[in-house]
């Protein structure tokens, strides 16, 4: 995990943030349930941020968040705020901080033999296979109070799985992707709220 | 106990080797658009909708095994009924047999689907369906005369989940109708004109029918049918 802070940042009692992927338009492949993995870990406990699901905050200012027409840099703010209506629907939500994920998780190597048989009398499996994933996120954070960026978060998790099998295949995955959501939700978390602790 | 299991176990995978192979359809059940944050422009708009937006469906062989078919149902009309609404002062929905002559209106749009098309996750080795559609918009003024010939270029995708391949076609169509939607929210005044018709307006300058396609090129093969080159985003708009 790393970080790399641009400005000042905090939080305050009532101010939320939304988590968003990059434009596929763009060519980024962040997995749905990436997103909803960081939302669901940055609002967890007690020091938990107030989230706004991604689709109710899409949905409140369409079209000007939608993958063709979301702001790419945060030079396109200005211009957004003076749309009608947005930065009231902003204001009523209480957004502070907008997230834009990008990078996915992707199978990076893997090997091994594995075949399964299966007849009248029962089936079986025999073989080892194994695989490496690589889950590459990157968060670039967005303050609304400035109209400026904040910085960014990224996480880097590398996981190998196994499976051996000798009739039963006994998986031992690596939960590679939910790391990475554990561990950028975390450093994001104390990145905002400016805080070691949190 | 061990006959029940391996019973269900046998059931789960034949389910899953048919869901993996067998193509599949996907119906748009009345889907709903948000309510978009726009100001009205003042023009009297009659909306002409052609009969593939009040009913269309596709089907296609992929890989010339795999049946897929899609089903919209009228949620093209209420694409543009629903959008137009919120975009013109004032939009009356003209049939086939209307008039617009005799009609209080400032501009005449007719839109109808010039091509549609989709792919599976099999085809693009990812987990994904997408959908593109291209709609086309023509404007014409109160003389009746062609004043824009536009045709929006829209893309939705959206990631495939566990057998649910026909929830994930469906959504990634109604993407490509939200980002239809989008670009005639941020273009449409631009491209065709149309806020210059309204009675209020200054007199519009006469233009030639106009045909850009500077968002998606589309080249259509010796088979009529149509295929989609590139899409992409509008930043400058923004």
């Amino acid at each position: 995990m790393q970080d790399n802070r641009e400005s000042v940042t905090g939080i305050a009692e009532g101010e939320s943030v939304v988590i968003m992927a990059r434009s596929y338009h763009l060519g980024n492949e962040t997995e749905a349930k990436y997103i909803s993995c960081v939302e669901n870990a940055l609002a967890r406990g007690s020091k938990g941020l107030r989230v706004i699901p991604h689709r109710e905050f899409v949905d409140s200012l369409f079209p000007w968040f939608e993958p063709r027409t979301a702001p790419a840099e945060t030079k396109g703010l200005p211009k957004l705020m003076e749309r009608p209506g947005v930065a009231k629907r902003l204001a009523d939500q209480q957004v502070r901080y907008i997230i834009w994920l990008e990078g996915d998780t992707e199978r990076v190597a893997g090997g091994g033999s594995l075949s399964c048989a299966a007849g009248p009398g029962g089936g079986g499996c025999f073989g080892f296979a194994w695989w490496q994933n690589d889950a590459d996120y990157n968060a670039s954070v967005w303050d609304l109070k400035g109209l400026e960026s904040a910085g960014t978060v990224s996480a880097d998790v590398s996981g190998t799985s196994f499976l051996p099998a000798l009739v039963v295949p006994i998986p031992l995955i690596a939960r590679t992707q939910a790391a990475a959501c554990k561990g950028l939700a975390d450093q994001l978390r104390m990145f905002i709220s400016d805080d070691p602790s949190a | 106990m061990r006959a029940t299991i391996r019973t269900t176990l046998s059931v789960v995978a034949v389910s899953a080797l048919l869901s993996a192979c067998g193509g599949g359809s996907m119906t748009l059940q009345s889907p709903s658009f948000p309510t978009p944050l726009v100001e009205k422009l003042p023009v009297k708009v009659g909306l002409r909708l052609s009969p593939e937006m009040e009913q269309f469906s596709h089907e296609e062989k992929v890989f010339g095994r795999e049946t897929w078919s899609v089903d919209f149902g009228d949620a093209n009309a209420r694409l543009f009924r629903q959008l137009f609404d919120h975009m013109f002062t004032d939009v009356t929905i003209l049939t086939a047999d209307d008039n617009p002559d005799l009609l209080p209106i400032d501009a005449l749009v007719e839109t109808s689907i010039d091509a549609f098309e989709f792919s599976v996750p099999e085809q693009t080795s990812s987990n994904s369906f997408a959908v593109w559609i291209r709609y086309r918009l023509k404007v014409y003024d109160k003389r009746g005369d062609m004043v824009a010939n536009w045709p929006v270029s829209a893309y939705g995708k959206s990631e495939t989940k566990a057998l649910g391949g026909s929830d994930a076609l469906e959504r990634a169509a109604l993407l490509a109708m939200r980002d239809a939607a989008a670009l005639m929210i941020m273009k449409l005044d631009a491209e065709t004109g149309i806020g210059s018709l309204g009675a209020m307006a200054a007199p519009a300058t006469a233009e030639t029918p106009q045909d850009s396609e500077e968002d998606v090129k589309v080249s259509v093969s010796s088979d009529n049918t149509s295929s989609f080159a590139a899409g992409g985003i509008d930043q400058d708009a923004i």
